[in-house]
């Protein structure tokens, strides 16, 4: 793999984008090989990209439960390590133990959905990456793998699609 | 049918009033977005000197000598044990609605002109929450043994008990707060990016930092997407729960004016009615003094708010008359006399008030478009609104307090030191808002570029119609 090149294709709009993937992906770069980075959300039919896969829903569920755990503990846990009887309520009346429960499964879910956005994207991460300012400014880049043989052939190619710039994606510290 | 959308229409007048019709380069969004926050008169800064001397004084001097010579200070007495720190809790989580409420039911019901306006409000959910919680703890008087309240190992085996609405508060506050500033925090990190990618100095350091290494890759913006629907979806119920919850502290007592099943939700739309109304004020606060926010916050945001007000005020008509009609009914003598102590009582005038900034003036003004759309008179009507709200905890709190099963017990509450401490928490809330509006992209730029993107005009007939495309 040393003679692999890591290339920034920078488009106007998604249309050049989506059809600069099309050709990439036909010209035999693997959807592995291609990230496409954007200033604002750019779903993965729009590119005709594979679906991404994201851990956030499974890590709020989890965090959901651990929080029911925790609400449980206190709603019926602390009183049975010091029962007291209030206001001639039973020792772990079920009404009250729901809005404990309640809070705390979903602040559970909602620090592990934050936490989850995190982990997955490795957050935070402060080392040089591909990247170039113009991209939050509304421009979308195609990054990608290639051989340095076919390199020029993709870059041509990419051009004539309607790339700005072709350039080498050069890490640089963001 | 996508055959049927031209994008080739040209814009007419009608449409180019709105934001969504009337796109710039997103270079030059961000550019505006940037210069707001960076370009600051020194009429900023002498409101905000004085504002930082008020809170100086009148919050943190305030409670200085509360702390040294005890609640005596304060006005609260039996039988009003419960004064103006209540009144200001209760009214400042209301504040603190609307910013969720605005910014997760508009997302989850794709509420279009909620785009450029998210932040300014969402950022008022947290600062409302920060007055909230700093007036629970002058009530507590000892403030140094707020960790009573917090479930902690300790060395004789007590809890607290977990059965009463007051340990509820600080689990639902704590987990508001939370929620809520985790929900402000994700969809900013795409605007620290760009922020980063365009300063120097300290504030590249800062927006770096912040950004956390944001570039906008698929997977970052699917990770960031999925966590911003997940929370649009559970901090609502969060949101209700935190102000029912407020309700019990009073409904779940045997009171007179209290004891009724329908609290919660009069809260709720309570909170909803002064949350809304302050988001109105702020944003027009902020469109007449910050630089190039005429363009992100137009006319028809402040038409959207306006009927909004209205469905609420009517709402919290309904609500109201709900629980008056049923005290009312029921017979109970001591509820009778405070229902005639809350309409002839020496503050009657405030019950009063309370009924016509809330309904009469909303309902005779907000069915008016061309009343709606004018920031001058929406920001009058919203500051009534909240003055009505703020009488309404009043009449709530220390007035329905005054009456009781004990007659012998009955006297009128006269606050003390408190009024300062409520100065000063108006005074922290506007200063740390104008602060963080020099550091804070208070427009979602990306949001509202994805807004412009989903936006065309297609034709039906001879009739030029706006469409909006699904894009998630």
């Amino acid at each position: 793999m040393e003679n692999m090149k890591t290339l920034l294709a920078l488009f106007e709009d998604i249309d050049p984008a989506a059809d600069a993937v099309e050709k990439l992906q036909e010209m035999g770069i693997t959807n592995d090989q291609i990230n496409v980075v954007s200033g604002i959300p750019v779903t993965e039919p729009m590119l005709g990209r594979p679906h991404q896969w994201t851990n956030v829903p499974r890590l709020a569920l989890g965090g959901a439960f651990a929080g029911l755990l925790i609400g449980v503990a206190l709603a019926v846990g602390t009183p049975l390590l010091y029962p007291i009887h209030v206001g001639g309520q039973p020792l772990i009346p079920v009404p009250p133990s729901i809005v404990v429960i309640f809070e705390m499964t979903m602040l559970g879910m909602l620090v592990s959905t934050f936490l989850g956005v995190f982990l997955d994207s490795q957050f935070p991460s402060y080392k040089p990456k591909e990247y170039i300012p113009e991209i939050s400014d509304g421009k979308i880049a195609v990054l990608f793998s290639c051989s340095q043989e076919k390199e020029k052939s993709i870059v041509s190619a990419l051009r004539i699609l309607g790339a700005k710039s072709v350039e080498p994606g050069e890490a640089q510290q963001l | 049918m996508p055959e049927m959308v031209d994008t080739t229409i040209k814009t007419p007048d009608e449409f180019s009033e709105h934001l969504m019709f009337d796109p710039l380069p997103r270079g030059k969004m961000n550019d505006m977005v940037m210069e707001s926050m960076q370009i600051t008169s020194w009429k900023f800064w002498v409101v905000a000197g004085f504002l930082g001397m008020v809170v100086l004084v009148c919050l943190f001097g305030a409670w200085g000598y509360l702390i040294n010579e005890g609640l005596g200070v304060a006005g609260v007495n039996r039988p009003a044990y419960w004064g103006i720190f209540l009144v200001n809790t209760v009214f400042w989580i209301g504040i603190s609605h609307a910013g969720t409420f605005v910014s997760a039911l508009l997302r989850v019901f794709k509420a279009e002109f909620r785009r450029p306006f998210t932040r300014a409000a969402e950022l008022m959910t947290t600062f409302g929450l920060v007055q909230a919680g700093l007036s629970i703890f002058m009530h507590m008087g000892r403030v140094w043994l707020f960790y009573f309240l917090a479930p902690y190992p300790n060395e004789r085996g007590l809890w607290p008990n977990f059965h009463s609405p007051l340990s509820w508060d600080f689990l639902a506050i704590t987990t508001y707060l939370l929620a809520s500033t985790m929900y402000l925090f994700l969809p900013l990190i795409p605007d620290h990016a760009m922020a980063r990618d365009r300063s120097k100095g300290w504030r590249k350091t800062l927006y770096r930092t912040l950004a956390l290494g944001f570039r906008g890759t698929e997977g970052e913006w699917t990770h960031l997407r999925t966590a911003m629907n997940i929370f649009a979806f559970a901090i609502l119920p969060v949101m209700f729960s935190v102000h029912t919850i407020v309700s019990w502290d009073f409904a779940a007592a045997m009171r007179p004016g209290w004891s009724s099943t329908i609290f919660g939700p009069y809260f709720v739309i309570g909170a909803l009615q002064s949350g809304i109304a302050a988001v109105g004020m702020v944003l027009v606060v902020v469109r007449a003094t910050m630089k190039n926010m005429k363009y992100f916050i137009r006319l028809e945001v402040f038409d959207s708010l306006g009927k909004l007000m209205l469905i609420i005020s009517m709402s919290w008509a309904y609500f109201f008359f709900n629980d008056y009609l049923v005290q009312w009914y029921n017979g109970d003598k001591f509820t009778d006399i405070l229902l005639h102590f809350h309409e002839s009582g020496p503050l009657g005038w405030m019950w009063f008030m309370m009924l016509i900034f809330n309904i009469v003036i909303p309902w005779a003004l907000l069915w008016n478009k061309k009343i709606r759309r004018n920031p001058a008179i929406l920001f009058t009507i919203g500051l009534l609104i909240n003055v009505a709200m703020y009488f309404e905890r009043y009449v709530i709190v220390p007035i329905s307090l005054t009456i009781n099963r004990m007659p012998f017990t009955w006297r009128l509450y006269k606050p003390g030191i408190e009024v300062w401490l409520s100065l000063g928490t108006f005074a922290f809330f506007v200063l740390l808002y104008m602060l963080a509006s020099r550091i804070v992209p208070l427009v979602p730029v990306w949001e509202v570029q994805e807004g412009q993107m989903a936006h065309s005009l297609r034709k039906v007939g001879k009739a030029t119609v706006p469409a909006v495309s699904e894009l998630e």
